[in-house]
């Protein structure tokens, strides 16, 4: 059993009749960029949820540190979310509050910090993803793509052991795509011990960032492997989703 | 389908239905109690709750109590009892009509508010991305409505039930002519404070049931904006029918020891 790694063993999920994860298993190792790659609604949002116990598996385990986190109550998974921090796809801001009071939120619970103290933590994350002078501005009065850098800077700013990202760029310009991928880059450079989990539809931005790539296909992982591997691989599925083409294995 | 198992089905259904209000409930009660405290949110639950309904409340309140006295002096009148007018008025209003009416406003423009923002919160996945950062949700969102409500709607009852017993008496005393000597000495003989604390209690309850029931449809919404308002519709409705029969049996409980009394 390696001990530097989130293990997922054999994750079941179906809503009703659909069968959305079939028996997913998948290392994601310690200190690295894993990326999850897969078809739009192959059930990667819905993996990373259990990941995070926001959904409940109907099968399988997931083990963090040899604990089976799918067991855990609600105490002890407030625990282990506390060292999570996660950007959701659709950002998930909190529309009752300002910008700086999104990012402020995790602090404000967590840590017993004097305002001066808060306000350096939360605009050096504002200033970290290029929102620094909009932090007073209301959420609705963002775009799309501030939403989504927003939601990394209030993911970011607890310095999170795991961070999990779900489609962190998708909707940004070439250029916030680019900064956002060297963010979550330089993030796990400068964090030792930091596990990043990213789900991404960019071929490009993961062959950049990801340590590891695993590529989630009809409810199970078809790929694993670095992102060299990833190019090289002969499997028919995968070459045509990372080539984009029409022809193949897969139909729509 | 046959029948019977419709009924069954609809039975079961609505079994387990009040089974999760029940745990969500007391979930959100002993999160009033155990830290974390969040003394602001419940503040701004106050101010939403209390402050922003006094007008309509105080409306309301005023004319019941002018309507009431025009319909009691129409009855009242027909065998010379019109000096009683006051007390069975401000009898009537404190002990139910200050609850159930205060509290069926609340519930129009309360009620439906905490389960619009907080269904709206949870099909955005606001809701999910509370429990993300370790917080209980159920705490955060509920526990400060649901203690808002208990500790506010006494005191819009209690503004009510004033406006109330002034709208009678002006109606009463400079309107039906009733001379106001015997108006206000039959009125200080009739009504007992416990009268007022009962009514104030019953709609502290109440209050309870709309939060609680509001802030459950919330948490409970799915499917987008459309989802978001039949909760809405759902937690207005139930909670309106819930107060008026709760308030019957409070009222049946409640009544002896007022009997005892007399
Ligand atoms: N709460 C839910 N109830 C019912 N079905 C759901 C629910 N959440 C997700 N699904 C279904 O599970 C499947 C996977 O959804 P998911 O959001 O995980 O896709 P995804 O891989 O993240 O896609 P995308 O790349 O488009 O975000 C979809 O078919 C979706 O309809
Ligand atoms: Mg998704």
């Amino acid at each position: 059993m390696s001990e530097g790694c989130i293990r997922l063993v054999n994750l079941q999920k179906r809503f009703g009749a659909q069968e959305v994860l079939r028996g997913v298993n998948l290392d994601v190792p310690i200190g690295k960029i894993t990326v999850v790659i897969g078809r739009s609604g192959t059930g990667k949002s819905v993996l990373l949820k259990i990941l995070m116990g926001l959904m409940r598996a109907d099968e399988g385990q997931i083990l963090i540190g040899g604990a089976n986190i799918t067991r855990f109550g609600d105490r002890e998974l407030l625990k282990v979310r506390n060292r999570f921090g996660m950007v959701f796809q659709h950002s998930a801001l909190f529309d009752s509050m300002s910008v700086f009071e999104n990012v402020a939120f995790p602090l404000r619970e967590h840590e017993r910090l004097r305002e001066r103290e808060l306000a350096a933590r939360v605009n050096a994350a504002l200033a970290s993803v290029g929102l620094v002078e909009h932090g007073h501005k209301d959420v609705h009065q963002l775009s799309g793509g501030m939403r989504k850098r927003a939601a990394v800077a209030r993911a970011l700013v607890r310095k999170p052991e795991f961070l999990l990202y779900d489609e962190p760029t998708t909707g940004l310009d070439p250029i916030m795509t680019a900064h956002v991928d060297e963010l979550i880059r330089s993030t796990q450079d400068s964090t030792p011990g930091l596990t990043s989990l990213v789900i991404s539809h960019d071929m490009a931005a993961t062959l950049r960032i990801a340590d590891k790539v695993a590529m989630l296909h009809e409810g199970a992982v078809i790929f694993e492997g670095t992102a060299e591997d990833l190019q090289n691989t002969d499997h028919a599925a995968v070459r045509q989703f990372v080539e984009g083409r029409l022809d193949g294995p897969i139909h729509l | 389908m046959n029948p019977i198992s419709a009924v069954g089905a609809w039975v079961l259904g609505a079994v387990e239905e009040f089974g999760q209000y029940t745990v969500f409930t007391a979930r959100a009660l002993w999160g009033i109690v155990r830290p974390p405290y969040r003394l602001r949110n419940l503040f701004r639950q106050m101010e939403f709750v209390g402050n922003q309904s006094l007008s309509i409340v105080l409306i309301t309140g005023a004319f019941t109590g002018m309507v009431f006295a025009v319909q009691t002096d129409f009855a009242f009148g027909r065998f010379g009892a019109r000096g009683l007018i006051g007390s069975t008025v401000v009898l009537a209003l404190t002990r139910e009509l200050g609850p159930v009416l205060t509290s069926l406003m609340v519930n129009g423009r309360v009620g439906s508010a905490m389960a619009a923002e907080i269904g709206t919160m949870r099909v955005t996945e606001q809701i999910d991305a509370l429990e993300s950062m370790a917080v209980d949700p159920v705490q955060y969102l509920a526990s400060p409505r649901i203690g808002a409500s208990i500790l506010m709607l006494p005191i819009l009852c209690a503004a009510f039930d004033l406006v109330g017993a002034l709208g009678v008496s002006y109606v009463a005393t400079q309107v039906l002519g009733v001379n106001p000597g015997p108006y206000y000495a039959r009125m200080e003989w009739f009504v007992d404070p416990d009268d007022i604390w009962g009514g104030m209690l019953k709609s502290s309850v109440f209050g309870f049931i709309i939060a609680s029931v509001g802030c459950y449809r919330g948490f409970t919404a799915s499917g987008g904006a459309e989802g978001v308002g039949r909760a809405t519709t759902r937690a207005v409705v139930a909670s309106g029918v819930a107060v008026l029969v709760v308030d019957y049996f409070i009222t049946v409980i409640l009544a002896p020891m007022s009997v005892n009394r007399a």
